[in-house]
């Protein structure tokens, strides 16, 4: 049972990172990156191949944030520029590119499932007050806080949150008052695959990486996102842990239903609230 | 064009798709059978997404919980053909009744994000409902139904033709519905819901009931395929199988149903032919379709019609109205 919930708050933590990442630039830029999910694999199997070269964890995480934050980059700047205004088209941009980047991944590392060795000193359990918690797990919570703190601090107590708000509420308009929104949204979309990459390393060691997890991963990254509301910080802070708790308790108690069951408050919240819990609903 | 010249020029095409299993090779007659099953699911989405504007991810869903269906009453043998293939059909309607609702909510972008979750959901009870659906190893041993098994000149043909005929009536039914006053109604959706609504038209229940035919004409597409193949596996409802008909659809050019055939076909014999030299074809395949979205997003019909004549077919067929 208790093990059960800290392996919920460990996922959740996860999907909060890959959700806010996604939440924000899907927010700003109107874009459901449908390749964000390709992007924490492509993280994950880069902090992989690092890892084995390098032996530094670390290292990993880092390189594996920064190859994604330039994949986003590439795709921003090079592709989603050329289609900007066309939801459909930009949507179906990030599509393919997923389908690329999921392919190249199989002709890189294979199909079979990796796993991503992590250091001695996250391994093994700690005791937390009577309770035996893997120090991995506690990691990736702590993780998971920091990260949420500091994007906390960044939206809501720095000029440049400032701006990123006001582009969530009204993108024209801050561009008529002078401000490059259009760096602004490339910033913002590399962040999130940035963060993405990151998340990727971590929850490769925490979990096992194989082809397809990029589709899994999006696919509860959206969730998370419809159910906490577009563009909405604390919503996907919510959404996050209740789809960590279903996700954990789903595979113990219901195997045979666990996505279906993530699938149950969405269809919920769309019926009695279809901006989400927090969203205060985009055009 | 001439009236007279349309109907031989129909005619022909017909003959030689009826004669196809008698004039060419197995293998030409396999990538056409299934080159037909696909395109019931690309005439599916290509009705969502020509007429409504509504890019549905979860079309691959409604074939396999046809296919499902069908699947799972004949391996227990519960039901059998037709029966099972009406307990199919009834199925998708449920199915697409519900999910409709929910997916009906939304619009745009938002639609593409709820049936592909849909779509993922429907992926993931298959594989992970073991004891029903056999998880990954599939359900395995359908039988076709001996109605499909009749010969002509000593040609089994029996599954062909019905194909054939399946495939002719739903393109024609789908054509004729989107000349037809509910087909406007979509139209009017399509490019301004708000008006539609000012205007007292009931929206969201012409939205629901397109997203029910769409989903039958999945189903069809669904029943062939398990017939065909006589297994029924998770990976011919992934995503990846959502792709392959955007990007038949998108190749052929989203407003035109004719077009989701062409696409289908295109991307089949792309399938095959580079499938034989690697395994990882997607690359190529996804490549080419970032190339089409990116600068020909009218796809290859939309090119074709730009030739004169065919832009009055394309006015008198989609838009339903003469160009002046």
């Amino acid at each position: 049972m208790l093990i059960t919930i800290v392996n919920g708050l460990t996922m959740a933590s996860l999907l909060f990172i890959i959700a806010v990442g996604l939440n924000l630039s899907f927010a700003l830029l109107r874009v459901a990156n449908l390749a964000h999910g390709a992007f924490y694999l492509f993280g994950g199997y880069v902090g992989l191949s690092t890892m084995n070269y390098t032996d530094s964890w670390i290292l990993a995480i880092l390189v594996g944030g920064l190859v994604t934050g330039v994949l986003a980059f590439l795709l921003e700047f090079f592709l989603l520029r050329k289609v900007r205004g066309d939801n459909l088209r930009e949507t179906l941009v990030t599509l393919s590119v997923a389908f690329i980047l999921a392919d190249l991944m199989i002709v890189i590392w294979g199909g079979n499932p990796r796993s991503i060795a992590y250091p001695e000193m996250l391994q093994g359990p700690v005791h937390l007050g009577g309770i035996v918690v893997p120090k991995l797990s506690v990691f990736i919570f702590i993780f998971a806080v920091v990260i949420g703190v500091l994007l906390w601090l960044l939206l809501n107590k720095t000029k440049i949150g400032m701006v990123i708000r006001a582009g969530v509420d009204d993108f024209e308009m801050v561009s008529a008052l002078g401000t490059n929104i259009r760096f602004v949204f490339t910033a913002m979309f590399v962040v999130a695959g940035f963060l993405a990459g990151i998340v990727g390393v971590i929850g490769g060691s925490h979990l096992m990486m194989s082809p397809g997890d990029d589709w899994r991963i999006l696919t509860y990254a959206l969730l998370i996102i419809i159910l906490g509301g577009m563009g909405s910080f604390g919503g996907s802070v919510i959404a996050a842990l209740i789809m960590g708790f279903i996700y954990s308790f789903g595979s113990l108690y219901f195997p045979e239903f666990q996505l279906f069951l993530m699938f149950a408050p969405v269809a919920l919240v769309l019926i009695f609230r279809p901006k989400g819990l927090f969203g205060r609903g985009l055009a | 064009m001439n009236q007279a010249v349309k109907w031989v020029f129909y005619l022909i095409v017909l003959l030689f798709l009826a004669a196809i299993p008698f004039l060419m090779s197995d293998f030409f007659t396999t990538m056409t059978t299934r080159v037909m099953y696909f395109s019931l699911m690309a005439i599916s989405f290509a009705f969502l997404a020509g007429q409504v504007g509504l890019i549905s991810l979860a079309v691959p869903a409604f074939l396999g919980v046809a296919g499902y269906t069908i699947a799972i009453l004949e391996t227990r043998e519960i039901l059998f053909f037709p029966y099972s293939a009406i307990a199919a059909l009834g199925m998708v309607l449920v199915a697409a009744a519900i999910f409709g609702i929910f997916v009906n909510r939304s619009q745009g972008i938002y639609f593409l994000m709820l049936t592909l979750i849909l779509g993922q959901i429907v992926w993931a009870v298959a594989l992970q409902w073991a004891s029903v659906t056999n998880g990954s190893n599939g359900l395995i041993g359908i039988t076709r139904p001996e109605v499909m098994q009749f010969t002509v000149a000593g040609q089994e043909v029996g599954f062909y033709y019905i194909l054939l005929l399946t495939v002719l009536l739903v393109t024609f039914g789908v054509l004729a519905l989107t000349r037809s006053s509910f087909g406007m109604k979509l139209k009017g959706i399509r490019e301004s819901e708000s008006r539609m609504i000012m205007l007292g038209y009931p929206v969201m229940r012409m939205k629901w009931i397109a997203f029910m035919i769409s989903a039958f004409i999945a189903g069809l597409s669904g029943i062939f395929l398990v017939y065909y193949i006589g297994v029924m596996h998770p990976s011919a409802i992934d995503l990846d199988s959502a792709a392959m008909v955007l990007i038949a659809v998108i190749f052929g050019g989203i407003y035109s149903i004719v077009g989701a055939i062409i696409g289908m076909g295109i991307v089949q014999t792309f399938e095959i032919f580079l499938s034989a030299f690697t395994s990882r074809y997607m690359i190529i395949i996804a490549l080419m379709f970032l190339f089409v979205v990116m600068y020909a997003p009218k796809g290859i019909m939309g090119s074709i019609y730009k030739i004169k004549f065919m832009d009055a077919l394309y006015q008198k067929w989609y838009t339903g109205r003469k160009k002046r």
